[in-house]
């Protein structure tokens, strides 16, 4: 699911991190579209396993968790030649991912609870 | 009380699953279509001029560490000098464009059909799921809710007992309409015309650009300090240039 365009970002600086920004904003992309497919699965998995309220909150955590932990091992463990700060790879996208998410858990839910 | 009401399979084959995929197709369509009546703007060379000296600023005040003194110095006096800096406004000038920009018939009717095409399809939709797919409970969310939602997601169902989770089929298409925008920044890649909250804040946003934030950056290069980050650079390129002719 990452492409291959996270390349490195680093200038030749070694003191002062510089970032080049069109490729920042690439990676960015990168990570929200991961998240959101993620999102789009978790919801799909805990609407067929039937887990609602918190359990279902629940899952979509630790979907992202797993999204982020994948994310990282992709960029070789090194976030910092690739985002600016871990924050952006662990928690951006969270909350439109957890939109996403809970519209799919309602639409398997629904769909499969009338059958 | 959790009363387990079981919907018919007539609810999820004639209700649901068309809704959904109503919305998927009409999100499509607006976005071709939108595609194919986008005029090109002719560009206004004023408007662009004070766009890339913009840029420019903001590019000296994030690169300020990497050049001297001096030379940060008779640039940003370039910038903000009051005579004839780029970046000085005078007061009656600014809120010239502002005005010209909003009574300009091209621009104003290029963010009329940017609206219509927006509103209009949800509209209909919305009334068409009103008409049709009203007075019954529609869905189930699953989570709890209070009891404060219920005038809210149970529009057309009139019983006052039924658990607040079961809701009509109108919160399914809101519902619909938030949780599909994810998918469609999936499909459809970017700048797709459903995503309707961010170009409406882009639209806000708009008519201030050129003149507000040409003061904007004079301010900002006013404010800030040089922070001369390469002091022992050329010791430093020397060890690197003896480690390389020495290896």
């Amino acid at each position: 699911m990452a492409s291959h365009d996270e390349s490195g970002k680093k200038s030749n600086e070694n003191e002062v991190p510089t970032f080049n920004a069109e490729n920042l904003q690439s990676n960015m992309k990168v990570v929200y579209y991961c998240r959101t497919f993620m999102s789009i699965i978790g919801g799909v998995i805990a609407g067929i396993c039937g887990f609602t309220g918190l359990m279902g909150f629940v899952v979509y955590v630790l979907v992202m968790a797993i999204t982020s932990v994948c994310l990282t091992a992709r960029a070789g463990f090194s976030i910092h030649s690739y985002f600016d700060s871990w924050n952006r790879v662990l928690l951006d996208g969270f909350l439109g991912g957890l939109l996403v998410n809970v519209y799919f858990v309602c639409a398997v839910l629904d769909v499969s609870f009338c059958a | 009380m959790a009363e387990e009401l079981v919907l018919d399979t007539a609810i999820r084959d004639w209700v649901l699953i068309p809704l959904s995929i109503v919305m998927v197709l009409i999100g499509i369509l607006r976005y071709f279509v939108s595609k194919l009546m986008r005029t090109t703007q002719s560009p206004d060379a004023k408007i662009i001029k004070e766009g890339q000296v913009v840029i420019r600023a903001r590019n000296l005040r994030a690169a300020a560490g990497f050049i001297p003194l001096k030379a940060f110095r008779v640039r940003k006096v370039y910038y903000t000098n009051e005579e004839n800096g780029l970046l000085h406004v005078p007061k009656g000038q600014a809120q010239n464009p502002q005005a010209q920009m909003f009574s300009d018939p091209n621009m104003a009717m290029d963010m009329m059909k940017k609206n219509l095409s927006m509103i209009i399809p949800q509209t209909l939709t919305f009334a068409w799921v009103n008409f049709f797919f009203s007075g019954f409970v529609a869905a189930k969310i699953p989570f709890p809710l209070t009891q404060r939602f219920r005038s809210m997601l149970q529009n057309g169902i009139d019983l006052s007992t039924v658990d607040v989770s079961y809701v009509s089929s109108r919160s399914w298409y809101f519902l619909n309409l938030f949780g599909l925008r994810g998918l469609f920044s999936l499909i459809l890649g970017e700048e797709n015309a459903t995503d309707d909250t961010q170009r409406m804040m882009q639209m806000s946003g708009f008519g201030f650009d050129p003149s507000k934030s040409l003061g904007a950056e004079k301010d900002g290069l006013d404010i800030v300090q040089h922070d001369w980050v390469l002091p022992k650079f050329e010791q430093r390129a020397q060890a690197v240039l003896r480690k390389r002719l020495s290896s």
